[in-house]
């Protein structure tokens, strides 16, 4: 019961932040369109020149929804349960004089590493290994007349 | 006609983003037009390839953001810098200034 919950919070957690950046990001393409259209462009033009100055909308939205899932609430309240799970478990283990309750200690102390560990791999995400994906800021030598130009 | 492109080191976009924000709050594509404004279309911007690195800055707590609605009356989000972020801020530009000098007097030695 308590693991639909969770999944079910997590889910509307993700679904939520998903919608949040897709509008933010459409935001910034609106924009662009209608800087376009202010400078003469048809819709279609303006549309079409303010994708391609966006980049990859997909790939960026991903990005930034990986982020955010890696910065959630749930996931900082999970942390800070598996820090205390780990400070419990070393405590038991120094301080327990009976061979058993130290045992107890050692194993709250693996399930706090072994969850903290597969928190990190859930974090990561492919992309931050592929070519091509980091933020790019460049010099320009010659100013650029208009990004439908190029 | 092609533009001849030089990729800065990393971290630069980020100094810019805390500089533009250190004025006011703004949303992601007021950052990106400032920037190109204040270069003079001189530094170019990848917009989408900004956002990775505002929620990453979000997270290591440079900045924070809140929703609210822009000049023509769309809701947006809007970032603005947090109190790390202004030490952070500082931290860099002194980071820049250093670099910048260190290597102009290596170019002006030879």
């Amino acid at each position: 019961m308590r693991i639909a919950i969770v999944n079910l919070l997590r889910r509307t957690h993700r679904k939520k932040t998903a919608f949040e950046v897709d509008e933010e990001l459409q935001f910034h393409i609106e924009m662009l369109e209608r800087k376009y259209a202010q400078q003469g462009m048809s819709d279609a033009h303006a549309k079409s020149a303010a994708l391609r100055r966006f980049g990859n909308f997909e790939r960026v939205k991903k990005q930034c929804v990986d982020i955010s899932r890696r910065n959630s609430l749930l996931r900082r309240i999970l942390k800070i349960s598996l820090i205390l799970i780990a400070l419990t478990g070393l405590a038991i283990h120094t301080l327990s004089l009976d061979y058993r309750v130290a045992r107890i200690g050692s194993v709250l102390i693996i399930i706090a590493v072994s969850g903290r560990l597969l928190l990190y791999v859930r974090g990561l995400s492919p992309w931050i290994f592929l070519p091509g994906t980091q933020t790019t800021l460049s010099v320009v030598s010659d100013t650029p007349k208009d990004a439908a130009r190029t | 006609m092609a533009n001849e492109r030089t990729d800065l080191m990393q971290g630069t976009l980020e100094l810019l983003i805390l500089n533009t924000l250190a004025r006011e709050s703004m949303h992601g594509y007021g950052i990106v037009q400032r920037i190109h404004d204040a270069a003079e279309d001189l530094l170019k911007v990848e917009d989408g390839s900004l956002y990775p690195a505002l929620y990453r800055m979000e997270e290591r707590g440079w900045i924070k953001s809140e929703w609210g609605v822009s000049e023509n009356n769309r809701r947006a989000k809007f970032y603005k810098l947090t109190s790390r972020g202004k030490r952070k801020l500082e931290a860099e530009r002194a980071n820049w200034n250093r670099i910048s000098k260190a290597i102009t007097k290596v170019l002006q030695a030879t």
